[in-house]
This record gives structure tokens, sequence and C-alpha cells, in this order.
């Protein structure tokens, strides 16, 4: 791999004073790192508004140079089963730290996706080796973690970010890469990301590389090439009645792309409103979209679900 | 006592149509020492992967400490019939072997923490550990599998199968036209416990086997294939006839599942046939799932019906024409890119550690922008 440098990265802020707008978070933070004594800690909040950020900063902090050795950073999105805490966390709670702080850090990111069991599991490890390791539980819904878990950790929610908060990041970003951005540029970065750092960094990496001066309509552009172009092109394929061209679509979203189903029938929803059919179709396909994601959550397959919806479109497309 | 008993190998050299794995079991065997790795038999159903320990233990006099699929294997009942044992002496016998028979069917709920034990097991053993399975790439074997010798046991060539059976036939005292074997071995693909069953089937209490008791078997009703299958579902207009359709294959309802679905489109033409199929499909498919989720075969029934009848009602009229059936994408696609998904599985990976997030982030937040980070 060619080294790439992705901005999101590049601009993480490395000390816990530079992230932006969590100072009821990041003071008591550091007030832990101080005293260098970290309870259990639950970080909630939605996407890119600096949880693993802080979670890293503060082991950067804690350990210095060192910090790679003493801190487990996983991801419960990847390894979700019970496996990963009765071996790979165990194994790493177990054993002592290096250097002068007396325990490691394990940093356990997208944590609402570990399973109950796994979540059972892990509440026994948290207790048994308090002494040797602290845990840092990242998640985005802490309804999602169980009980006996959160009481066992300090909660810290994460606020959405403001406009003003993007509008600083923005900045630090165009500064330190000398680019050039018109203000229609920035409203329309702060439309899309949604209050999501990354985002942000990541629509403004996509836009630089596109054009020297970046305007609305090259941001529009950047963020057009990502999903909701698939999508779109599927459902005028199935809006024009050809049904093997849209599931051909599909499978390459879904199989070659290895989307989730969840995100493409969000997706689906919000382009209902854009197709050029009668009002009150919209209203019929907004119905069965609602159906076919709750089968999806039920527990249906992902790519079944999704063609069974595409052949409900069909009854709405010019074919009929 | 069955045939397939009867006539199991008694000795390790009578194990049929085996050289090789035998081979490399032997000297698996010979080398083995405490804390060496565990065996791993692998391959399809009835190729003699049970049938070559049970030989060993006879010829050997060795104490078999068996655990299949009908235990509960979960780490504490493993370490409970297994663990113990480990380093005692056999009573009885001059050695023993650990044999953990089909680890891939380790339920994933029920079993938990049964393969991390396995492991453990293999590390500390003072004896041989074999183990087998079907499927030796279940990804549930990951972890095992570093810590295992895999042998693969291949179908058994029909040649060894003829002669296994003519052997049989002689003993009983049947008679039995070649022909009437030769078609016995074919059917059986390799699988020579269903062969020696099916001759058990035909000759118990005879003495002689023709051509028309083989028509008895349902051969010919047994290979229906999907094809025809397929047909009946789409041509038919009666819910019972697609419903039973699927009774004569060999193929899981899954499986048939996907080549229905794949098809529903190069039958039907018209959009609201078409939906009214599909929305069948996805009934079924909740069904399935839950069947799969749950572990309750009960539901199991109303996903085929829903997939066969129907699918098959969902049409109004029957097309007359001839359809040309495919090949289900979903198979054929998972086949050809295993490769592919592994190796870009790996890269994501890569890149999850460099950015600090989940692989479905990166799909989802970054590879959409920058392409070139695969």
């Amino acid at each position: 791999m060619v080294e790439f440098e992705v901005w999101a990265e590049k601009y993480r802020p490395k000390l816990l004073k530079n992230v932006i707008n969590q100072t009821h978070v990041t003071e008591r933070l550091e007030a832990f790192v101080k005293e260098k004594n970290i309870p259990h800690c639950l970080f909630a909040g939605s996407a890119g508004t600096g949880k693993t950020t802080c979670g890293l900063a503060m082991a950067h902090d804690l350990y210095g140079e060192q910090w790679r050795a003493n801190v487990l950073e996983t991801n419960a999105s990847d390894e979700r089963g019970i496996d990963v805490i009765r071996h790979k966390i165990k194994d790493f709670s177990r054993m002592k730290s290096i250097g002068n702080v007396p325990y490691k850090l394990v940093i356990l990111d997208e944590a609402d996706a570990l399973t109950r069991d796994a979540q059972q599991a892990l509440r026994r490890t948290m207790e048994n080796f308090t002494r040797t390791t602290r845990f840092i539980l990242i998640c985005n819904y802490s309804s999602k973690i169980i009980d006996p878990i959160q009481s066992r950790c300090s909660i810290f929610r994460f606020r959405s970010l403001s406009e003003k908060d993007q509008e600083k990041f923005i900045d630090r970003i165009v500064k330190e890469e000398k680019l050039k951005i018109s203000s229609d540029g920035i409203k329309a970065l702060i439309t899309l990301a949604e209050g999501d750092l990354r985002r942000v960094a990541n629509l403004l990496q996509a836009s630089s590389s596109l054009k020297k001066n970046i305007t609305e309509d090259v941001v529009y552009e950047a963020a057009s090439r990502a999903k909701p172009k698939d999508v779109e092109d599927m459902l005028k394929s199935i809006m024009k009645g050809d049904f093997k061209d849209a599931r051909k679509k599909l499978h390459d979203m879904l199989l070659i792309q290895g989307l989730a189903a969840e995100d493409i029938i969000k997706e689906i929803h919000q382009q209902i409103y854009n197709l050029n059919i009668p009002e009150e179709d919209k209203i019929k396909l907004v119905d069965k979209t609602g159906e076919y994601d709750f089968r999806i959550s039920e527990g249906g397959s992902g790519l079944i679900q999704l063609e069974s919806l595409l052949a409900q479109f069909l009854l709405f497309s010019k074919k009929k | 006592m069955p045939w397939t008993e009867k006539y199991a190998p008694q000795k390790v050299v009578e194990v049929v149509g085996q050289k090789k794995a035998v081979d490399q079991f032997l000297i698996w065997l010979k080398s083995w020492k405490p804390g060496k790795k565990a065996a791993l038999f692998h391959g399809p159903a009835g190729t003699g992967k049970t049938a070559l320990v049970e030989a060993l233990g006879k010829e050997k006099n060795l104490e078999i400490i068996e655990l299949n699929a009908s235990d509960y294997r979960s780490a504490s009942q493993i370490k409970e019939v297994i663990g113990q044992s480990i380093k005692q002496k056999s009573l009885f016998k001059k050695g023993k072997i650990f044999f953990i028979d089909e680890i891939d069917g380790l339920a994933g709920r029920e079993d938990r923490g049964g393969t991390g034990e396995i492991i453990k097991i293999v590390k500390e053993s003072q004896y041989p550990i074999i183990l087998t399975a079907n499927n030796p790439w279940d990804v549930k074997l990951r972890s095992l599998r570093s810590y295992c010798q895999l042998i693969k046991f291949g179908k058994v060539f029909y040649w060894d199968i003829i002669k296994k059976l003519q052997y049989i036939c002689e003993k009983e005292n049947v008679k039995c036209d070649k022909e009437i074997i030769i078609q016995m071995a074919k059917r059986s693909e390799g699988d020579l416990r269903s062969a020696i069953n099916d001759l058990e089937t035909l000759a118990r209490d005879k003495k002689e086997i023709t051509l028309k008791d083989l028509d008895s078997l349902g051969v010919r009703e047994r290979e229906m294939n999907i094809f025809d299958v397929l047909k009946i579902i789409f041509k038919t207009k009666t819910a019972m006839s697609a419903k039973l359709s699927i009774q004569n294959t060999d193929k899981d309802p899954e499986e048939i599942f996907l080549w229905i679905e794949q098809n529903v489109i190069n039958e039907y033409e018209k959009s609201d046939e078409i939906a009214k199929a599909y929305e069948m499909l996805s009934r079924a498919d909740l069904f399935m799932q839950r069947v799969k989720k749950r572990q309750e075969w009960k539901f199991e029934k109303y996903m085929i019906d829903l997939m066969t009848a129907g699918v098959a009602l969902a049409k109004k009229e029957m097309y007359r024409k001839f359809s040309r059936y495919q090949y289900p994408d979903r198979i054929s696609f998972l086949g050809r890119s295993k490769a592919t998904r592994a190796e870009s599985k790996e890269k994501l990976l890569e890149l999850s550690k460099k950015l600090h997030c989940s692989t479905k982030k990166i799909r989802e937040e970054f590879l959409p922008f920058f392409k070139e980070l695969l």
C-alpha cells in the first residue's frame, strides 16, 4: 500500500485538551490521568464526536512512548463473540503492565455490538482483573450495554457538535493543508456531515482531491460519489421495470462492496421521495420499505429481503 | 448387527480406499509426542474417518475416549469427559486415544468455548488426539486449525466400493450381478457407508438381487435433479405437488431456496407475479433464519411450504414456454470470491488498526471517498 494519509487520522487530536467541545468530559479525564487512576469508563455519544480520540489520547498521556504495549484496542464490531472476551481480552488483562502505571488499558470500541453473552463474560473479566486492567468501553447508545456493566463504569456522554465546533475543525484542516474553501462550501460540509467530524475530514479531503477551489458544488460532487449513487442507479433500473439489472446492482453492493443491508435500506427510504411517481405511491412504498426493514431486524437475511423489496417496487414501475 | 458395523475394518490396513490418508496418519502417529499437533481427519461422510480410528483401537488394543456431536460439548463438559484423563493411564488397555468426532458440529451457543478447551487439551494431552470434520475450513475451527495436522479423506473410488460390496455379497451368500453392484457404487457417490447400507436394505433375507430390486431403492427418484424440481414448482398450479416436489432431491431446503430465488425471474414475467413470489420468498427466509437462530426445526415446514407452494401459486397462468434455469449467482459468487474476500478482509483489518475503527466503518465512511486505501 502506498502511504496514503487520511486526514481523519492526521487531524485526530493527540491531546485531551485539543478535543473539540467536550470539556465536561476531558477535564475529568485529565484529572484521572494526573492521578494515574482511571476507573472503568463508558463513553457514549454519536459518531465522530471524539470518543475514540479521547480514549487514545488518555492512553498517550498515561503511558507516553510505551502506550502500545499497555493498551489493547479492539473493535467489537469485528470481534463480537464471546471468544474475544474469553481469550484475547482475558489473556491481555491477566498480565501486568509495563512502566510505572500499575494497570493496563483495554479500549473496546463499538461495544454496543457485543452480544449479550459476551457482555456477561466481560462483566466478570472487568471485576476479576481490576487490579491489572481498566476498561474503556465506547458505544453510540449506552442503553445497549447491560446494566451490570454500566454500573461498574463512570459514564461520559459526548455532546453532539454544533456548527461552530465543526467550523473550528474545518478551519484547523484548511489552514494546515493550505486549502481554499468558500463559505457555502463550509456550509455544505456541515450539512452533509451531520456533526460527525470524521465525515467532515473525509468529505473535505475527497473534495480537495477533486478541485483546488472548494465550493458547494465540489463538496456535493464528492459526496455523491459515495454510496447514494449506487442506490439511485439501482432504483432507476427497478423503476424502469428492469428487475434483473436492479438485482445485479444490489448483489454488487451487498456481496462485492460488502455494504450492510440496513444501510442500503436506509438510503432507499431516503430516495423514495425523489422518485418520479405519484405521491400516494411514495407513501405505499415507504410502508413496504418499513415492513422489509422490520423483517431484516427480525433476522431475515439482508439479500433476500432487499431483493423482495425491489420486487415490490416493480409494482410501481413503468413496466406495470 | 448392521452390515456397516459387521464389515467395518478390524485392522488399519483394511480401511478401504484411503491409502494416502492412512499413510499420513501412521506417520503422524509414529512421531507423536505429548505437545505435538492433533490429527484432523476431514472429508465427506462415509469415507472412513471414524472407521480408521476404530480399527486402530482394535488392532493396537487402545482405549478410545470418544466425544461426538450427540454429546454436549461446552468447555466444562469437555473438561469433564476428557480433562481428567489426559494424564491418567488407562486401566485395562495399552494406551488411549482421544477421539472428538464431528467438531464442525460444535454448536455456537450451546458448546460455547468448546474449541478453546479442545486447544488446551491438545496442548496438554499425554495421549494422541484425533478430530474429525466434514469441513475443516469452517470459521469455527479457525483457531483450532493451527493446532492440527490436516489429513484429507477423499471420496472412496467407486472400484474400491465395488470390491467391498462384492466381498460382502460373497460372505453373505448373496447373488448379485456385477452390473447391479456397479450401479450401487456409482450412486453412492463415494460414500461407502451408504453403499453398504443400500446393499443390506436390498439383500436382507434374500439370496439374490435383481435389477428390479434396485428400482425399489428409488434410485431415479433420489436423483431427481434440481432442474426437474424447479420445473414442477414453476409450472404447477397445485400447492401439494409443488410442496412434494422437493422431497426427492438430495439438496437441502436452504440450497433449493437459492435455486428457486435465482429462477423466479427466468420463469415469471408479470410484475405482480414476481412481486408476489418474492413476498413469499421473503417470508420463507424469515422462517429459515428462525430455524437457524433458535434451532427450532418446527419452523422449517413453513419455510418449505412458502418457498415451494407459495412461489408456485404466485402465477395466474402457467407459462407455456421453455425456461432455461440458472445456477444460483450466490453459490457461484461465494465459491469464486472466497480468496479475494479473504484478502480484502485482511486489508480492512490492517486499516482498522491504523484508523482506529471497525472494518464496517471503514467500508462505509472511508472507502467511498478513498478507493486508494485498498
